[in-house]
């Protein structure tokens, strides 16, 4: 895993700041809980410290009760060493970032609940930031592209999205479940699941390696829309009459994974062709995946447009890129008070304006 | 396969080449569908093919029920290729804004029956959108059948007249809901079945997203609970 640089120059406008400007993010909205810090001088951003705590289930998916219960038991300890990895004091913190949403509700609520103390007891302004959209800028800060066709992939999301007069424009995206959702649901439905990553490969990945044929499943894209609830039932269908049979098995999940990437490739290539953009930027928790990673870049290279895929540590869930996106908001002026911090279980992306977008 | 004069495409999509040609001295169009190196070699062939004749068979029986769509003249379905008749016309996508009232209100007439005579047939279209219309001397033609297929779901139609309504939204939000009452209207006129039915689907689908603002999709959902 390449290390990403700490420093980088700010590749959207923005308002000059007097001085160095110093932001705290928070990020609460699913399995993990991270603090990331960093500061802004001229224009560049420099990372100073990124923490996380993740929650993994014993069993089963996701409970939103129990993913709170961890985030309250690590908040501190994670908050401690971020600041300890920053050298900050929180007093020297010019504002806290939170994400509100989209997410779950009683985890977000840990991270808006201390971001609303923070900002009480130190006296500084809070700001409300859309988690779909961190991914994105952080994306885009770390790779360098400015306008990109966008494929923001993870557990919760899946959509193609580009960036169009001071909004983000939501070209295609899944109208059921999600492809990260997909994944997990095929590997804890047939027991190659938890846990759900081995060494950063995902457990579907790790099934494939078994496999070497290819069996036709469901392939549902409808205009620039996907569908994968049909895929996963025909994919549990086939692996419940694979079992036992390890070989087999692998067949399914090698089939499945290239059916539902290809789906997200076709409508990727569709939107390029669409809107003609520099390039390909992959975010979100399956970002991490190296087959789709590697299909997206070969997409990339096919058409002769750039090509970035976000490395694993921001790729997840991270309190840095909530900083980073609060850090923008912070410098347009978008602050407020710990009584507007109100979480937002499905805050789409596409709801409101960012004045830093093209 | 024919000789083709000139193997350079005139447009590339995402999926397809397009080439015109001269086909026994007509004009015509060429669409080879080609393979990706990132799509697993089987899953490649497959996709092609069968895409290739589902476009091929739902182009010959629209044009044979008299819908305007473009004839198709030879089709190699191992290759990807179909060859067809070539329309002089212009995008409805590239001059939406500029129509006037009257000009919309007739498109919108034409598009409403295409649509419920094509689904009259169980075929629906999968990509129903302004830039798949071509505005001709003979009026409106319906290409690109790319995404289309055969089915009897309402949820399928639903999606067409969903499409056209959203692209009619992108390309002119002000002309866009004028136009859209139109193309129903028309639809409704003509559709064998239940045309109440797939229009509420149509409201339907566009709230289902990720993360659709939740009192909304509350509301449809029991109004729909209800019945």
């Amino acid at each position: 895993m390449a290390a990403f640089q700490r420093e980088h120059v700010l590749n959207v406008l923005v308002p000059r700041a007097d001085g160095t400007v110093r932001i705290l993010g928070i990020e609460s909205t699913s399995h993990t809980f991270g603090v990331g810090v960093l500061e802004h001088y001229d224009d560049v951003v420099r990372f100073l410290a990124n923490v996380s705590s993740q929650y993994k289930p014993s069993r089963g998916g996701i409970h939103p009760r129990e993913s709170f219960e961890h985030h309250v038991n690590n908040a501190y300890k994670v908050l401690n060493e971020a600041l300890n990895r920053s050298g900050l004091k929180l007093r020297d913190v010019d504002a806290f970032a939170v994400a509100v949403g989209p997410g779950l509700g009683p985890c977000i609520r840990v991270g808006a609940s201390l971001a609303r103390f923070l900002s009480a007891y130190f006296n500084k302004p809070v700001i409300p930031v859309n988690h779909a959209v961190a991914h994105i800028e952080i994306g885009k800060l770390v790779s360098g592209i400015h306008d990109p066709v966008i494929v923001y992939v993870s557990g919760g999301n899946t959509m193609v999205v580009v960036q169009k007069t001071h909004r983000y424009r939501v070209i295609g995206e899944t109208l059921d479940i999600p492809l990260g959702n997909l994944l997990d649901t095929f590997a804890r439905e047939t027991g190659i699941a938890p846990p759900y990553t081995i060494d950063g490969n995902h457990a579907v990945d790790v099934c494939s390696e078994w496999g070497s044929e290819y069996l036709p499943l469901p392939y549902t894209v409808k205009g620039c829309d996907l569908s994968f609830s049909g895929l996963l039932t025909a994919a549990l269908r086939a692996a419940k009459s694979a079992l036992p049979d390890k070989r087999r098995l692998g067949d399914v999940c090698r089939s499945l994974r290239e059916t539902a990437f290809n789906m997200l490739v076709e409508v990727t290539e569709r939107t390029l062709m669409l809107t003609n953009k520099e390039g390909i930027l992959l975010v979100g928790g399956v970002a991490a995946n190296k087959v789709l990673r590697e299909k997206l870049e070969s997409v990339a290279n096919y058409y002769g447009v750039k090509y970035y895929g976000t490395s694993p540590e921001i790729a997840g869930d991270n309190g840095l890129m909530i900083a980073y996106v609060g850090l923008l908001q912070y410098l347009y002026g978008v602050r407020t008070t710990p009584e507007n911090i109100v979480v937002r279980q499905r805050f789409r992306l596409d709801e409101d304006a960012y004045p830093w977008l093209p | 396969m024919v000789a083709l004069t000139r193997p350079v495409p005139v447009s590339r999509g995402a999926e397809a080449e397009i080439y015109l040609v001269d086909f026994f001295g007509v004009r015509a169009v060429v669409k080879k569908r080609v393979s990706k190196p990132y799509r697993n070699p089987l899953f490649d062939k497959v996709f092609i093919q069968s895409r290739t004749r589902v476009e091929a068979r739902v182009l010959s029986e629209l044009y044979n029920a008299g819908l305007r769509v473009p004839a198709v003249l030879l089709v190699d379905d191992e290759n990807g290729v179909i060859v067809m008749e070539y329309i002089k016309g212009i995008r409805a996508s590239q001059v939406f804004d500029s129509l006037d009232g009257n000009a919309l209100v007739s498109i919108a007439g034409e598009v409403g029956r295409f649509a419920a005579q094509m689904h009259n047939m169980k075929i629906y279209h999968g990509d129903f959108t302004l830039a798949n219309l071509l505005l001709s001397d003979h009026g409106v033609v319906v290409i690109d059948f790319g995404l289309a297929g055969y089915s009897t779901d309402i949820e399928e139609y639903a999606i067409d007249l969903h499409l056209m309504s959203r692209s009619a939204y992108v390309a002119d939000p002000e002309k866009a809901k004028s136009f859209t009452e139109h193309v129903l209207e028309a639809y409704s006129g003509s559709y064998k079945g239940n045309a109440e039915e797939v229009i509420k689907r149509m409201r339907e689908i566009s709230i289902r997203g990720r993360y659709v603002d939740r009192e909304l999709r509350k509301t449809v959902m029991r109004e729909r609970y209800i019945e």
